[in-house]
């Protein structure tokens, strides 16, 4: 029988939940028995008497405490915003497979909350001394949130650093920085010119996807994007294949 | 109190199927096999029921499939499955190996698909198979087979005449009588009827952005909490007119749920999206149910359901 070792299926106790931007919030939380994890990967946690759990990329993990960066979207994160210092949340996870870390120079990209799996990576890379930029994108000034720390920000109203979308700027940091590895995570639209753009220059890229889930763990098959196959084209779970994916492998 | 060795917590779905509690899980909610072992000791459990197995591979629908409702959710799968010789070569051994009681779940989009379906489980001696006839998320086939109670019967007839096993016909609420449909599908020979499949229904989200509204719309079957109150009028009103066992699905999330189905007058529950929402649920159901006969010195599940009759 297939039985993982470590227990997927936690409690925790939330230490600190904050508003950092207009519509994010971050949300700390120490699992009450041992949890491990890895940048990409995400966790899925209970919302209250809703039926499905609501998955979110990891943004911070020291060894304790667990963090998670959220945007107001619906009932779900709605919930969260709500919950107090001391509340107790009930989370399946680390799940997915998470970025695979080369030693190789590495161009993080990082739009709207998309920015939170790139950050922790960020601080894995650090740790291992692998030379890295990161750049995000936001809507507005408004929309960065406080405390996560990027080497060069854009906005799409020019409110704040760059104008424009990070879409517009992927090829200068390509041209500056040299990567050896580019990684991204954020709405569709960027994680495909990321991919279509790395493609060109040749450099691998990993893109980490995002899906609605129910089962979030391999077993509904609710969650799926096709990707590239030998025989043409298959279909991966977002939850469980992903949701970090090879670019070139995913089929827009 | 009774003795623990005394209690008897069995039930018999027919042909032999004994399974040994009647907590099971549902298909499409549990995946093939031991995806849910990572949670708890599945043994615990009834049995299992694999999610649908089609003659051939599907890819299922494209587009969202997944949808948020009150109180449920809908999904629009489209049986993507891996196809029953694949199945029968990967997935069946682990099965066989696991040492749990499983049902397998079949689907066909013609009455062809089902009977050579039939006769693969037989040839694999499968001990208990439950036919789909009512997914309502597939453009041809399936859910076709479980609204018209002459249709049905053929093929439940055909099935039946391939198959020697545990043979349970899951109905689908999508109809204007599902007692004429229960009825003849126990004429046609099943063992035991399952209810009940999703309910079709429709979500629509629009978002105001840039002067317009952005519209997504997801199609396809309802489950969750929301549907109890159908699924319990559903066995309500089928166990009026079957002798055969009844297995009750619809919203079960917690033992209370579980006792209400056996009140309505079934024999066995499954638990399905509550395994999505509480990856243990269906495994603390039957902890629950060995419990609360253990302290209440209730023998059998036969003792229970005449016990649930209420007062
Ligand atoms: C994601 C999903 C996939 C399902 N797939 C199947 C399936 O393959 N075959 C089937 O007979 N029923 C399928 N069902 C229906 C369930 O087995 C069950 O009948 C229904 O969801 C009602 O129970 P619930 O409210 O406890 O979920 C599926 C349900 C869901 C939510
Ligand atoms: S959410 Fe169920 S397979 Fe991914």
């Amino acid at each position: 029988m297939q039985v993982a070792k470590l227990k997927k299926h936690h409690k925790a106790k939330i230490i600190s939940i904050k508003q950092v931007s207009l519509t994010q919030y971050f949300m700390k939380f120490v699992p009450l028995d041992d949890f491990s994890s890895k940048p990409g990967q995400f966790v899925s946690i209970l919302c209250g008497g809703l039926t499905l759990r609501r998955p979110f990329s990891i943004a911070s993990f020291d060894g304790n405490e667990i963090g998670v960066l959220f945007k107001l979207k619906g009932k779900g994160t709605e919930f969260l915003s709500n919950l107090r210092v001391g509340d107790e949340i009930d989370f399946v996870g680390a799940v997915g497979n998470g970025f695979k870390i080369e030693n190789k120079r590495s161009l993080l990209i990082g739009a709207g909350v998309g920015v939170a799996p790139v950050f922790y990576l960020k601080t894995e890379l650090e740790k291992m001394q692998i030379p890295s930029l990161l750049i995000s994108g936001f809507q507005t000034e408004k929309e960065i949130p406080e405390g996560i720390e990027c080497d060069k920000i854009c906005t799409d109203d020019g409110t704040a650093g760059l104008h424009g979308s990070v879409i517009n700027y992927i090829r200068n940091m390509i041209e500056e920085f040299k990567p050896e590895k580019i990684y991204a995570c954020g709405p569709k639209i960027v994680l495909q010119n990321t991919a279509e753009i790395a493609q060109r220059y040749k450099i691998p890229c990993e893109v980490a996807m995002e899906k609605e889930m129910a089962c979030s763990i391999g077993v509904c098959r609710g969650c799926v994007i096709k990707i590239k196959d030998k025989n043409g084209e298959k279909t991966a779970s977002v939850c469980q294949d992903g949701p970090v994916f090879n670019g070139e492998a995913v089929l827009w | 109190m009774v003795e623990i060795q005394d209690l008897k917590t069995s039930v018999d779905l027919g042909r032999g199927f004994v399974i040994k509690n009647p907590i099971m899980t549902a298909s499409g909610t549990f995946g093939y096999c031991f995806e849910y072992a990572r949670f708890y000791d599945i043994k615990k459990l009834g049995a299992i029921v694999t999610k649908a197995i089609t003659l051939e591979p599907r890819a299922g629908n494209s587009g969202r499939r997944i949808f948020e409702t009150c109180g449920g959710m809908i999904n629009r799968i489209g049986l993507e499955n891996v196809g029953v010789e694949r199945f029968m070569a990967e997935k069946l051994p682990l099965l066989n190996k696991g040492g749990m009681d499983f049902v397998i779940n079949i689907a066909g989009s013609s009455l062809e698909e089902y009977v050579s379906l039939a006769k693969i489980c037989e040839n694999h001696k499968i001990r208990a198979t439950e036919l789909n006839v009512s997914c309502p998320n597939v453009k041809s086939g399936c859910l076709e087979f479980g609204t018209d109670e002459k249709t049905l019967y053929g093929l439940v007839s055909q099935v039946r005449d391939e198959f020697s096993g545990c043979l349970i016909v899951k109905l689908t609420p999508n109809v204007t009588s599902v007692e004429k449909i229960a009825e003849s599908a126990q004429k046609a020979g099943a063992d035991a009827v399952s209810a009940i499949n999703t309910l079709k229904g429709t979500g629509i989200k629009l978002t105001w952005a840039k002067n317009r509204f952005i519209k997504e719309t997801v199609s396809g079957g309802l489950s969750g909490r929301a549907v109890k109150p159908v699924a319990l009028g559903v066995v309500s009103r089928i166990s009026q007119v079957l002798d055969i066992p009844i297995i009750g699905i619809g919203g079960i999330y917690d033992l209370a749920d579980a006792f209400e189905f056996l009140s309505a007058g079934a024999s066995a529950v499954q638990v399905g999206t509550a395994n999505f929402t509480h990856p243990e649920c269906a495994g603390c159901i039957a902890d629950d149910l060995h419990d609360f006969m253990y302290e209440n010195g209730i023998r059998s599940i036969e003792d229970l359901k005449e016990k649930l009759k209420g007062e």
